[in-house]
């Protein structure tokens, strides 16, 4: 489930991207540390261009008739550790949102954190590694493998939640949103699940050595997942804190920044629509021309959302305006293309 | 398998697209991520019911658009992939506010729905933004601002690693899926009883090529300490093109002029 642009607010969004880059600042130093990080590199490519290919493969789901197709991170944890799994599963992310408008850009990092930071970072060394320690038999394998995964995507789902409810965009009341959203990913996970044992026993099988691989790129980590999660919660909590001042303590944050800002250069708070010949002139100009003057008809100006049927009327030709443009451009290239391909 | 074919197609033509020679694909990378970030930032930054005060944004991405030739409707597919979610909280929206915020004629529109359209509005304008990133940047100049930006080399080069290698990738998988239909008697999709093998098999393939392209680059002298890349200074134009963005959507977000 990837979290959008529109349903979250500036102080979440900036709030998880700060504590996601940290993380990933953190994991690549790991990394780099590790004495196979150049051969890692091109596998950690490859891996993340696996996962693309892999969620194009749809496989037909025993007994209901719809198909599925697979998810990732455990599994990617499951054969390059932790760390690399989750650098992987990140530029997968980042590749998702700029090229296949999956996510945006201000939920970037919601997204990593909820698909990438979880399963690998706090799933996969908690509970998938310790179940493993003693025995990778098949049925071990499964029940980390389908634990794992059904934790991860429901701990995914309910943080997606969180984020949407303290964005405050979206109205669905938390117990509503719960019950619709944890259901429907247990069941994602138990066939996920199912689909990533198989496929980490086959691998484990053929090539054994892979299981070394993982646990010795984990050795290579020292960081304490309590440490993680106590930098993490502080981390979010400050971030969070700071944009949501300027977010709540006036109705609109933005501009009370840009109050403060010019408050501080000019000694006093100046609104940026204020006085001034030039503006005086302009504005008397655009009372004489406008054609909603305002963009509102005199008897509803109490309107405490501004918009009646002169603000959608200005919304209709802001819009045509700007795709009336749109057009304008392109007609007016193509005939100067036409005339070129005359001439010459 | 059409869905394939989709994703492959879906890759190459925005490759395709960003290697155009219009304005705005020479304008300097920075720039464009500089007004991208900056036209989220705003837009994400209105009020649930603003619809009204987003809509002067729709010049950005007409604008862009046309200057850059780019295919409306190639663009447009695209962003309704991102559809559903918003879709779903936005229906949720027009459920759980039914308080009547206007009316127009004998038509009552709730705040619900007001909120729905600007949900779906802002995630309009988010995803247009990022895809008109990438549909007028190569990706190397991409790669190339994220190294200048001082981006840990690893993970720029796990990045452009990824990228390249989907495409080869979906091939493989693309002829795996073929040969599986044609030697199961035409089944649709593969079944899930395979399905560790047949991702399995993929992955191992996956990890050899990876091996092998590993030890091609290092017999050509690969390090990933040392990838020159060339540094590109902003212009002028990069300039301009960034502060006329800029002040006038700062200036949408501040001026209200309701």
């Amino acid at each position: 489930m990837h979290m959008a642009d529109a349903l979250l607010s500036p102080a979440v969004g900036m709030a998880m991207n700060v504590v996601s880059a940290a993380t990933i600042g953190v994991s690549v130093a790991k990394v780099s540390k590790n004495e196979i990080s150049e051969k890692l590199v091109p596998i950690m490519g490859v891996s993340g261009a696996l996962v693309f290919a892999g969620q194009m493969i749809n496989f037909t789901i025993p007994a209901t008739g719809s198909s599925g197709h697979i998810g990732g991170g455990i599994l990617l944890a499951g054969l390059l550790g932790g760390i690399p799994a989750f650098l992987s599963i990140t530029v997968v992310l980042i590749i998702q949102c700029l090229f296949f408008a999956d996510g945006g850009l201000l939920a970037l990092g919601s997204n990593i954190f909820n698909l990438g930071v979880i399963p690998c970072l706090f799933v996969y060394p908690l509970i998938f590694k310790p179940l493993l320690k003693k025995t990778t038999s098949n049925k071990m394998l499964s029940l980390a493998s389908i634990l794992s995964v059904v934790i991860a995507l429901e701990l995914g789902a309910f943080f997606v939640v969180m984020q949407t409810l303290f964005s405050r965009i979206a109205e669905l009341p938390f117990n509503v949103f719960i019950t619709l959203m944890l259901p429907i990913h247990l069941v994602i996970g138990i066939i996920e699940g199912l689909i990533t044992a198989a496929i980490l026993s086959f691998v484990y099988k053929m090539r054994p050595e892979i299981v070394d691989y993982s646990t010795q790129n984990e050795q290579t980590k020292s960081v304490s997942i309590r440490n993680l999660t106590i930098a993490l919660a502080a981390m979010a909590i400050v971030v969070g804190g700071v944009f949501s001042l300027f977010a709540s303590t006036q109705p609109d944050g933005l501009e009370w920044a840009i109050g403060r800002t010019t408050e501080q250069v000019y000694g006093e708070e100046v609104e940026l629509e204020a006085e001034g010949s030039v503006y005086d002139t302009a504005s008397s100009i655009q009372e004489k021309t406008a054609f909603l003057p305002d963009y509102s008809f005199a008897s509803d100006t109490d309107n405490s959302i501004g918009t009646s049927l002169s603000g959608i009327i200005g919304a209709a030709i802001t819009f045509a305006l700007a795709s009336g443009t749109g057009f304008v451009i392109t007609f007016a290239k193509k005939r100067s293309k036409e005339k070129w391909n005359v001439s010459a | 398998m059409s869905a394939h074919n989709a994703r492959v197609h879906e890759l190459r033509a925005l490759d395709t697209l960003s290697a155009g020679q219009t304005a705005i694909h020479r304008l300097h990378p920075l720039a464009k991520l500089i007004c991208t970030m900056t036209i989220v930032i705003c837009t994400v930054s209105f009020g649930p019911y603003d619809f009204i005060r987003l809509v002067p944004y729709l010049f950005y991405p007409f604008i862009m658009m046309s200057i850059a030739e780019l295919p409306y409707r190639l663009l447009l597919s695209r962003v309704l992939i991102a559809l559903p979610f918003c879709l779903f909280a936005g229906i949720s929206n027009v459920i759980f506010n039914r308080s009547i915020a206007l009316t127009i004629g004998s038509m009552n529109i709730s705040f619900g729905v007001l909120s729905l359209f600007t949900i779906l509005l802002k995630m309009y304008l988010c995803v247009m933004a990022a895809l008109l990133l990438v549909a007028t940047t190569p990706f190397t100049e991409l790669t190339t601002q994220l190294r200048w930006m001082r981006i840990p080399y690893i993970f720029v080069m796990v990045f452009e690693m990824t990228y390249r290698y989907i495409a080869v990738l979906l091939e493989e998988a693309y002829s795996m899926t073929t040969a599986y239909r044609l030697r199961s008697g035409s089944k649709k999709a593969i079944e899930m009883r395979h399905m560790g093998s047949f991702v399995g098999q993929m992955l191992l393939r996956g990890f050899d090529r990876a091996e092998r392209v590993y030890t091609a680059m290092a017999c050509r002298g690969y390090s990933l300490k040392h990838i020159p890349f060339a540094k590109r200074k902003m212009t002028g134009v990069d300039f301009a093109f960034l502060s006329a963005v800029f002040i006038s959507c700062v200036l949408i977000r501040v001026i209200n002029l309701r």
